[in-house]
């Protein structure tokens, strides 16, 4: 019985760092589009037990960091005060879950600021943005991946159940859209979008965007499915009774595409999150100041960033586990449902 | 050879298809280019009069959908505003630069990805394999472009190679082998950018085949006949795990154009991805236009190439067609 | 710099028919050898400066491949930077002491009245290909820039008044530009005009192909200038190539052609960053319009190269509104934000909440200086030193919103929203250019500064064309955060944004007539600061200009940067200046110091 157990700690990590992801607004410290302007580009603090004096403190502490004399980008720490950190304190509000207000911090300072992932332009706290970017990575994800598995069971349902020229039709319509560039379509709609387009619009868009795009390939893997499911005998027994096809759809066909779909999902989601932060990265993605993982990786950009900011690279080092969880998923869920299944699907990049 | 004249026939239903598709969605873009185009001291007005009169503009979409394909099929392919000159031999340079580096790329993680594939499905379930899969698992997670932003300050770093670009400022003057080397040392970089992203994938995919196929009861017969394991491996199981292997092939010549965008843009290759982004961007109309009918069509001809190959390769499909 | 005469025209004469007879003399004249031929029948420009050596190639980036090499048509940065290094004018401005001196006009001289201007062409001079100049090929280069068929950049520039300046010839060399009125930019005005050959242009001007020549492609022998280079070769999507022009009409101290390099090569890499790393590899030899904070990363390695600081640009970045007349074809959300907008304190209030030493701070590291007007600090001798120079302040833009009506209300999470007297929410949107990431990121701070005063800005970065077509031509745009950079310290070179018929007075562009009282009141000053001559008479009429923009706030001034340039330690004579061509503009002295013939890899 290993593989059912493989499959569950997949699940229970991935849930797990949803959770972390979900309640951002408990395991960061402050407000991500929060400015700090005295401390751009502050690299990690360091959270200290023993002091410069070899003193024992029981509870952690941070150095702030002052600018060097002269200098624009060069910090150090200032030995001479101590800042505790304290756990579970009030900060900054933020809606728990989308619409609890509240104001409880897993941990947080008094006086000064601590940067445990260090800051990036305007002094916004990392940690937080990182955390916050990836509800919004993680939803686009997530949302694009279910309009892509909608549509496309609905399209190779279709397809596959009624066959004949219906099929023949969707299924050019598929290659078709296998063949569009989606990159350049995404662009382009962008343009079409009027001038002031808020955050949660512009990240609605990419979703359906990609969304729409990624149909193709779970409709052929379902019309796959149901063609093969349609000729069963307890499909042509309900048949036989009298179902009608909608009904036969719903409650005998569907279900025998839930593993494909399923499986599907865990290949997807992380592909979706993809394409939301290269199109981010590229900047048609979420707008400033919201943070999405494609906008943190964006500030990579800028050779002096890329240069000497090494921490900002750290949202790459967020994005890891997730895809790995995501992989492993993925994989525990094919090996489940017996066949390994070589389809078109080559690469992790939807181009 | 019905079967040939099938995926052929289909092939070009699926051109039209997508050729009429980007042409209405470039017929609906927001901007009048002819009126800027009119702005421009740098374009005659014969040149104006000349494009209007061949892209109909004031005609119904229909007519002006059939005028593009005839200017399509004289290789026309339309004006470029920021380049000022006409879109096909543009395109054309950065196509070659692009083909350059995915060819090398494509060809390398190929060669790369079967031995890998098939050493890691000959020791399935032991430690050479799961180390395999382990890294292969790493690369995968790893965004692409993470990676291209890494290498480059790899390059920044140790000076070992250049920094982006195609060639150094001297190339017209050096000597064929130092050109070559030149171009090998500027290639190398997008080149390992290229593979690292694709090549995990392909490793899995072959390793994935090749183990399906290696508890087939033709193997163990063979097995049993005494045939040698390199044989047996790449003479056998290999040819046998190739069907979806060439699928994978075709999909791969099929994105040899448009799969490195974010590499090339990244490492400044000047391919046909940052033109591209730059068209976009800039809403040069018919370049726009141009690098995605020219990327569809290596698409669609990757599927073509497929089938074909499919068809060659597997006695299965031919006996299937011609039974049709 | 009103009369120079160094030879009357009879010395002149006298002089070159010696040159002549000594020319054929067997034995040098001097007793010292001469490094190059020279004609001696030619004028040439002798510069002071460091002696350098001859020889050496420099290769520098340019950010866009240039896209033409047609003065007539060049309009982007990159093309009329590749130009000037190619072309030659009458009258040129020292980049370093920003005051006329002589170029091909050894001397001029202004008639009393000031409609008159008499300049004295050099004899002897040829251009590239060899062939003469005369002053044929400046009545022609004049009458080709004053064509309205062509649309030349130049035409404008040459319209004093109204009408548009003549020329005529009096004498082998000398030639009167007649104006309409006087014009207070004087000789400065021919700065930028390169003269044209009209032994190669003339046929295709009278074939109404004229604007459609000199691409980057064409053929070396089919092109001319008077500029230390020539065209040698053009890769596309690569480099360009120039060679030193052996007819080049300057010599150093010593008598010796220059320019001393050999060759000038254009890199293209698109992109700043990409431009940054080829530097530090040493592929390319100078870099400039750089960054802060690219130019922080270099300065702390500098191996074998050192950077510059030149000090303050002439640079300006602003915020703007739409503040158009859009009648009947604005939409009812514009026409309700354009209410606000065109409120003079809700824009004082803007201007009082901005922290522009955060932005000096942020965007330019400190290399760059606060502005209050258009006035950059670089431009010591046109600053306006009255212009109150406020700190910021959030009490006083509050109370300025509050006497204009808003108020603020308390929403939910206690964010207290600003809203106007009909009580509808204060929100709007902010362009700027998607390829500036200093800009961007002033766009960032502006909006976190404004959301302190309660109103909610986005911040929408758009490709910069699409965003011109926007500002001006459909004027569908809430405000728009952009940057101007003058391309001489003379108010004159911006007077089409202050003029409210002008085409880049961004905030209500090409007006038929001026829809404020204060518009018509800086159309009346600019107008007459033109006509004017005399330095302080211009100044006392500016200075009031730049009092009106401070009241009226039509453009929030943000911040300059400083010019910030880089170099290979091997490359001499380098004197940035804050004015284009910041490296380049004495590049017909620039040499390459013992030891370092090839400059790069």
């Amino acid at each position: 019985m290993t593989r059912p157990r493989k499959l569950t700690r997949w699940l229970v990590a991935l849930v797990v760092l949803h959770c972390v992801v979900a309640g951002a607004g408990f395991f960061a410290p402050y407000d991500p589009v929060e400015q700090d302007r005295d401390h751009p580009y502050l690299p990690p603090m360091q959270v200290h037990l023993m002091d410069t004096q070899h003193h024992f403190h029981s509870r952690p502490f941070f150095y702030p960091l002052r600018l060097r004399e002269g200098s624009f980008d060069q910090y150090q720490e200032d030995t001479a005060a101590a800042v505790p950190l304290r756990f579970f304190v009030h900060g900054a509000d933020y809606p728990l879950l989308g619409f609890v207000p509240s104001r409880l911090h897993l941990f947080g300072a008094d006086g000064a600021r601590v940067y445990l992932l260090g800051s990036d332009a305007y002094g916004r706290d990392q940690l937080s943005r990182i955390l916050f970017g990836g509800q919004v990575s993680l939803l686009a994800g997530l949302f694009g991946a279910g309009v892509t598995l909608f549509l496309g069971a609905l399209i190779g349902m279709a397809a596959g159940y009624y066959g004949g020229w219906r099929d023949d039709l969707l299924m050019r319509t598929t290659e078709l859209f296998l063949a569009l560039p989606w990159l350049y379509l995404l662009f382009a709609l962008r343009a079409f979008l009027p001038l002031t387009v808020s955050p949660l619009e512009a990240f609605l868009l990419v979703v359906v965007v990609i969304g729409m795009v990624g149909w193709a390939r779970p409709a052929r893997l379902v019309r796959g499915v149901v063609l093969s499911v349609k000729e069963r005998d307890f499909v042509r027994a309900a048949r036989g009774f009298g179902a009608s096809d909608s009904y036969l759809m719903r409650r005998h066909i569907l279900p025998e595409t839930a593993s494909v779909l399923l499986t599907q999902a865990a290949i997807l989601v992380p592909q979706f999150v993809l394409a939301e932060m290269t199109l981010s990265f590229l900047g048609l993605g979420v707008p400033e100041p919201t943070s999405s993982w494609g906008n943190l990786l964006a500030s990579l950009q800028p050779y002096s960033v890329l240069v000497s900011c090494w921490w900002m690279y750290l949202p790459a080092v967020a994005i890891v586990p997730f895809f790995l969880g995501y992989l492993g998923l993925a994989s525990a869920l094919q090996q489940r449902s017996g066949a390994y299944k070589i389809d078109e699907q080559s690469s992790w990049s939807p181009t | 050879m019905r079967y040939f004249l099938r995926r052929i026939l289909h092939a070009v239903f699926l051109l039209f298809g997508v050729s009429l598709l980007t042409f209405l969605f470039s017929a609906l873009t927001p901007g009048n280019y002819f009126d800027e185009m009119r702005l421009n001291p740098q374009i005659s007005q014969a040149t104006v009069a000349a494009l209007r009169a061949q892209y109909q503009l004031d005609r119904p979409l229909p007519v002006r959908y059939l005028h593009w394909l005839n200017a399509v099929a004289h290789g026309e392919l339309g004006f470029s505003f920021a380049y000022n000159s006409p879109v096909g031999p543009l395109l054309w340079v950065r196509a070659r630069n692009t083909l350059l580096l995915t060819i090398t790329a494509t060809l390398l993680a190929w060669l790369l990805a079967l031995p890998l594939g098939v050493w890691s499905a000959s020791r399935l379930g032991r430690a050479p394999d799961r180390v395999l899969s382990w890294t292969t698992a790493t690369l995968l997670v790893i965004p692409d472009l993470v990676l291209a932003l890494g290498l480059l300050i790899l390059a920044v770093r140790t000076g070992w190679f250049p920094t982006g670009g195609l060639a150094t400022v001297d190339f017209e003057n050096m000597s064929p082998l130092h050109k070559l080397r030149d171009l090998a040392s500027h290639l190398t970089l997008p080149v390992t950018a290229l593979v690292l992203a694709t090549l995990p994938m392909l490793v899995r995919h072959v390793r994935a085949s090749v183990a399906e196929v290696l508890d087939a009861p033709f193997l163990r017969a063979a097995v049993g006949h005494g045939i040698s394991q390199p044989k047996l491996l790449y003479g056998y199981a290999l040819r046998a795990a190739a069907n979806p292997l060439i699928s994978l092939f075709g999909f791969s010549v099929g994105t040899l154009l448009s799969g490195s965008l974010l590499v090339e843009v990244v490492m400044s290759w000047p391919g046909l991805g940052p033109l591209l982004l730059e068209a976009i961007l800039a809403r040069d109309l018919y370049v726009v236009i141009g690098g995605v009918l020219l990327s569809m069509i290596f698409l669609v001809s990757g599927n073509l190439l497929a089938d074909v190959l499919l068809y060659w390769a597997d006695p299965r499909i031919r006996i299937a067609a011609s039974a049709k | 710099m009103r009369e120079e005469r160094f030879f009357t025209r009879r010395c002149c004469i006298t002089a070159g028919f010696f040159l002549a007879c000594a020319s054929f003399l067997p034995l040098p004249i001097n007793g010292f050898p001469h490094p190059q031929q020279t004609n001696r029948k030619e004028e040439l420009l002798a510069l002071p400066g460091e002696i350098g050596r001859s020889g050496g190639r420099v290769v520098i980036s340019l950010r866009a491949e240039p896209k033409t090499l047609n003065p007539l048509t060049a309009t982007d940065l990159s093309s009329r930077e590749v130009i000037g290094a190619m072309q030659a004018d009458l009258v040129h401005i020292n980049r370093a002491t920003q005051l006329t001196e002589p170029a091909l006009a050894k001397s001029w001289k202004i008639s009393p009245d000031g409609l008159q201007y008499t300049l004295t062409l050099r004899r002897g001079l040829r251009f590239s290909d060899g062939h003469s100049l005369g002053a044929d090929d400046v009545l022609f280069t004049f009458r080709v820039y004053l064509d309205e068929s062509i649309h030349a950049p130049q035409r404008d520039l040459l319209i004093v008044a109204g009408k548009p300046i003549t020329v005529r010839q009096v004498g082998a060399e000398t030639l009167i530009f007649q104006f309409a009125k006087p014009y207070g930019v004087e000789e400065r005005l021919f700065d930028g005009l390169t003269i044209l050959p009209r032994h190669l242009l003339e046929k295709p001007y009278q074939e109404g192909r004229l604007a459609q020549i000199w691409t980057p492609s064409t053929p070396p022998n089919e092109w001319a200038g008077l500029g230390p280079f020539r065209l040698k070769e053009y890769v596309a999507g690569q480099k360009l190539v120039l060679e030193r022009n052996p007819y080049y009409w300057k010599t150093d101290a010593n008598g010796n052609r220059l320019p001393y390099l050999d060759e000038l090569v254009f890199l293209f890499v698109p992109s700043a960053d990409a431009q940054v790393l080829r530097f530090q590899s040493g592929e390319t030899d100078i870099i400039t319009r750089l960054g802060a904070e690219n130019f922080s990363v270099l300065a702390r390695g500098q191996r074998g190269y050192t950077m510059a600081d030149a000090g303050p640009g002439l640079e300006y970045n602003f915020l703007f509104f739409n503040l158009n007349d859009l009648g009947d074809k604005s939409s009812s959300e514009l026409t309700r934000k354009q209410k606000w907008f065109r409120e003079v304190r809700f824009r004082q209030a803007i201007s009082a909440a901005v922290d522009r030493d955060a932005i000096v701070r942020l965007v330019y590291q400190g290399r760059g200086s606060a502005l209050w007007g258009p006035v950059t600090p670089g431009n010591r001798r046109w600053a306006n030193a009255s212009i109150p120079h406020s700190p910021r302040s959030l009490e006083r833009a509050r109370a300025l919103l509050k006497e204009a009506g808003f108020s603020w209300s308390t929403a939910r999470n206690a964010e207290s929203a600003l809203q106007d007297s009909d009580g509808k929410p204060v929100e709007f949107s902010i362009l700027t250019s998607s390829s500036n990431a200093d800009r961007t990121k002033m766009a960032a701070l502006l909006q976190d500064d404004l959301k302190q005063l309660g109103m909610r800005v986005q911040v929408v970065p758009l490709e910069f064309r699409s965003l011109l077509d926007r500002v001006t031509q459909t004027k569908e745009y809430d405000a728009c955060l952009l940057g101007l950079a003058s391309f001489d310290t003379d108010p004159n070179s911006d007077i089409n944004v202050w003029l409210s018929s002008g085409g880049t007075h961004l905030w209500n562009p090409s007006q038929s007539h001026p829809s404020t009282t204060w518009e018509a009141e800086i159309d009346r000053l600019m107008e007459q600061q033109l006509a004017t001559a005399g330095y302080d008479q211009r100044k006392k009429l500016y200075d009031r200009v730049q009092e009106i923009l401070a009241q009226n706030q039509p453009m929030i001034f943000l911040a300059s940067p400083d010019i910030l340039v880089g170099a290979k330690n091997s490359i001499a004579n380098l004197h940035p200046a804050v004015l284009e061509p910041y490296v380049l503009w004495n590049v017909e002295q620039l040499y390459l110091r013992n030891g370092a013939e090839n400059a790069s890899r």
